[in-house]
């Protein structure tokens, strides 16, 4: 009986390792192989490796503890695939060494971050979260940067490097890409549906677009205004919508300062729903219809109307000749923002149908240049006389005046 | 063949090392603690540290964990084993040298060290796996010390004769030893999807097969070494401990639940966890059958942590089972609530069993100070703490992912749960006075209280004269 006890022991101690050894094989090995026969099957041909500075970029993402609050996963699940754009897929991560999943989500999800912010957003975010998210906890980390937001080391550039990869293969794959993928896929239904199905790859609200469709907005509720307003605009925009909040500093172009301009409901409603592409206004189609028109109120309120002045006819035939010679490649013949050689610059001109700049602010642009934009000085080029000629006659391309 | 002899006296039990590894842990602990305080601070405030690299939020994370696990949980288990070893077996460990060894090491090669790098910024971003490689490579050369001074004594008694808190020890020391560098190493070196199928397993490894098995020991050791009575059935032991140790390493791709990992791994996995809820019924039915005529509170306060974290055992494992199925994962996942499960896990179980073996080992060292008062008026605080601590992340898990599911940005559940991390802030308080009484009350007071101040109320014979019996009757 002894005997057979010890004998009892000594199977059940062999056992017990078995016991770990089989968890590796059944839960580590095994489903490595199925990944790898599913990477093998749905990888496009030659996804682009890391360079050295996203390399780089993503130990600092990792030292920071960056995937200790930011999930770089989405799962196969319809809030995440609404919320963040298509599931991961195997092939995705075959460059993470090793890899970042995380198991929290304080901040959103970031698989899909390639392309939503512009780097001069990144940078203000890395610098001072609460410069460009009100209500951020995210840590701030100054020593990536020389002393301002807009003085990254390299440290700060390859970290932003790196992010600009997450997403990236899957969306230069392109079209061919996911049809192969989702032809030779070896998934089930549901996962067929959360990682091809007919929503966007990339869901992020924030992403800026150049073109696209905008709601009409209605009348907005101004307490409720102020407070989103509060939440989302005034860490950039400032306090009197003066394009001074705490993270404007680090921005180029500088927030858009909306006691100097006039905006029509649509400019606004166009910009919060699409973002201004090429600077670092995000989109804000997540906020309720109600909400958008509510700030779109508030923001027209920072300008206060003044009385037009009569101008003599001299000089709006004056400021149509040089606009017509100098302006009207970018900004457009009828002030559109649609001139022939817009559409190849990051940032689209400004269109004068729909936000007419006060004088004096005009008059700077036109001296000074726009600092981040294509926008150059004219002070050289042009006279005092055709500058404020200039300056007086693209404000009557305006439509949104009174009705 | 192994001839098994039963041992005539108690063997000598290192009592210096058993001191040193209790004061490391504490001191460990109380340090862990503030890395926690700190970290939970910096989501209420995050400006707090001006802009330090040394105190951001990510790097006071990961020394966190790290500390609670490897600095205090670990010099509690060595404390543990120095003095339940010889108990055990009725025999000496082997070396005071080699303990002499493995302390410094532990503690200036891994915990000391493993602190500063990740301050540094030189750490590994994998979950509980965050000191640098080669912090690990001295984990693992630890472990292998730990194995070697730890084992050779029950292998030279004879393995029929192992009590189960002895197999526990075993178990958890080998595992430890095989899963460690599956953890730490292997996602470095497979990439991506396939990494994280073993960064899952590790993660569950972790607290399923060096924090459970040593924490299981602990309180296998003292209910009985207390109550001075066996545990309830021998075969619920057994039964317990081979369920667990087949079921607890298959458990680990539930933290990967509707990711790309193959869906049959992770059924398997949720299978697992679910079967590990009802192997912890048996194991916590067993001990609380044990812990019968003792009452809710017992008076010996190392009795009284270990069952406490009995119940939290319980009470975590159930939830562990609930929270690893489908249809709750898929809610609770990546919110609060499972930074509730794991501070009730680590805290609430692992931290009040492996409290309830350094007091009961300080009990036992005689010219070891010990103040009763203290140390019950710690346990209150933690027991208030945990509770508050556990009770308000839950909630705010269950705020973030109605957040989550609705069309509301994301800042919103930010917002929704900040109310809910200040609260947790708050509880550093009752948490951080309530080790640091347990630590007062283990170094002041009168040398050798503890054993006489138990004997004084429950009027019975000194544990001495039990310890040999403890050999001779479990064979």
């Amino acid at each position: 009986m002894k005997r057979l006890l010890r004998m009892s022991y000594l199977v059940a101690g062999l056992a017990g390792v078995g016991f770990f050894a089989m968890s590796i094989l059944l839960l580590g090995v095994w489903p490595g192989q199925a990944l790898e026969r599913q990477i093998e099957q749905t990888r496009p041909q030659h996804p682009p490796a890391p360079t050295v500075s996203e390399q780089r970029g993503r130990v600092i993402y990792g030292r920071e503890g960056c995937a200790y609050c930011h999930t770089q996963q989405i799962r196969y699940l319809d809030n995440d695939v609404r919320r963040f754009g298509k599931a991961t897929l195997a092939w995705e991560t075959i460059f993470d060494y090793p890899q970042l999943w995380g198991t929290r989500r304080v901040g959103p999800d970031l698989s899909r971050e390639a392309g939503v912010r512009s780097s001069d957003w990144q940078f203000t975010h890395l610098y001072g979260p609460r410069g460009v998210v009100a209500d951020s906890v995210m840590p701030a980390f100054p020593w990536l940067f020389d002393g301002a937001p807009d003085r990254p080391n390299q440290e700060a550039r390859d970290l932003v490097d790196y992010l600009e990869t997450l997403g990236r293969n899957r969306a230069l794959a392109g079209p061919e890409g996911e049809a192969h993928a989702r032809e030779s896929c070896n998934c089930s239904d549901d996962e067929r549906r959360y990682a091809f199905g007919t929503g966007l790859l990339n869901a992020s609200p924030a992403m800026a677009r150049r073109t696209g469709d905008f709601p009409k907005l209605a009348a907005g509720d101004p307490a409720r205004g102020r407070e989103v307003y509060r939440q989302n605009c005034l860490s950039c925009h400032g306090p009197r919508g003066e394009g001074d909040g705490k993270g404007a500093a680090g921005l180029h172009p500088r927030p858009a300062n909306f006691a100097e301009r006039e905006y029509t409901v649509d400019r606004l409603s166009f910009a919060m729903w699409n973002g201004v592409s090429g600077t670092a206004m995000p989109a804000w189609r997540e906020l309720p219809m109600a909400d958008l028109a509510a700030v779109a109120e508030v923001v027209r309120g920072f300008h206060a109307k003044q009385p037009e002045p009569q101008i003599p006819q001299a000089v709006l035939e004056l400021g149509a000749r040089v606009y017509s010679d100098r302006c009207a490649q970018c900004h457009g013949t009828t002030g559109a923002g649609d001139g022939s050689a817009a559409a190849q610059f990051p940032i689209a001109p400004t269109n004068f149908r729909t936000q007419r700049p006060d004088i004096a602010t005009s008059l700077r642009a036109l001296r000074e240049g726009i600092k981040g934009t294509p926008m150059a000085p004219w002070a050289g080029e042009l006279s005092e006389a055709e500058l404020s000629a200039v300056a007086y006659y693209v404000r009557t391309f305006f439509t949104g005046g009174a009705p | 063949m192994i001839k098994s002899r039963p041992a005539a006296a108690p063997p000598a039990v290192e009592t210096p090392l058993v001191y040193a590894h209790g004061l490391a842990a504490l001191v460990t602990l109380l340090i862990s603690v503030c890395f926690g305080f700190l970290a939970a601070m910096e989501m209420v405030a995050p400006d707090v540290a001006g802009g330090s690299p040394w105190l951001t939020w990510g790097r006071l994370r990961y020394d966190h964990t790290q500390g609670i696990m490897l600095g205090w949980l670990g010099n509690a288990f060595f404390a543990f084993l120095y003095h339940a070893v010889p108990v055990l077996s009725g025999r000496s460990v082997t070396s005071p040298k080699l303990g002499q060894w493995l302390f410094g090491l532990w503690n200036f090669a891994v915990v000391l060290p493993g602190w500063i790098l990740v301050l540094a910024g030189h750490s590994q971003p994998l979950e509980w796996a965050e000191f640098p490689l080669v912090v690990d490579a001295f984990v693992v050369l630890c472990l292998v010390l730990a194995a070697v001074q730890f084992l050779p004594p029950f292998f030279s008694r004879g393995l029929e004769d192992l009590y189960v808190s002895s197999w526990y020890i075993i178990g958890g020391l080998v595992f430890t030893l095989l899963s460690y560098p599956m953890g730490n190493f292997v996602p470095e070196l497979v990439p991506g999807a396939r990494g994280a199928a073993f960064s899952g397993l590790w993660i569950h490894d972790a607290v399923g097969l060096f924090v459970t098995p040593l924490a299981l020991a602990i309180i296998y050791f003292v209910i009985p070494a207390a109550t001075r009575k066996p545990i309830y059935s021998h075969f619920l032991s057994m039964l317990g401990f081979w369920l667990l140790f087949f079921l607890y390493p298959l458990n680990g791709t539930h933290h990967y639940v509707f990711s790309v990992i193959p869906m049959i791994a992770q059924i398997g996995a949720i299978t697992a966890s679910t079967l590990l809820g009802v192997d912890v019924i048996i194991v916590v039915a067993n001990l609380l059958l044990s812990l019968r005529g003792t009452g809710w509170f017992p008076g010996d306060p190392a009795l009284r942590f270990v069952g406490t974290g009995t119940v939290f055992y319980l009470i975590v494992s159930i939830q562990g089972s609930v929270q690893a199925q489908m249809s709750v994962n898929q809610s609770v996942h990546f919110t609060d609530w499972v930074v509730g499960h794991s501070h009730m896990a680590m805290l609430g179980f692992a931290s009040f069993a492996a409290l309830g073996g350094i007091v009961h080992a300080w009990q036992r060292i005689p010219w070891a100070r010990y103040h009763a008062g203290m140390i019950n008026a710690g346990y209150w605080l933690l027991f208030a703490g945990l509770i508050m601590m556990v009770t308000d992340l839950t909630i705010a898990g269950l705020v973030e992912s109605s957040a989550w599911k609705s069309a509301a940005p994301w800042i919103e559940s930010v917002r929704a749960a900040k109310p809910y991390w200040a609260v947790r802030v708050l509880t550093f308080v009752p948490i951080g006075a309530g080790f640091l009484f347990v630590m007062t009350g283990l170094f002041v007071g009168e040398p050798g209280d503890g054993l006489k101040s138990i004997q004084r109320e429950l009027g019975l014979e000194p544990v001495e004269a039990i310890a040999p019996r403890f050999a001779q009757e479990v064979g």
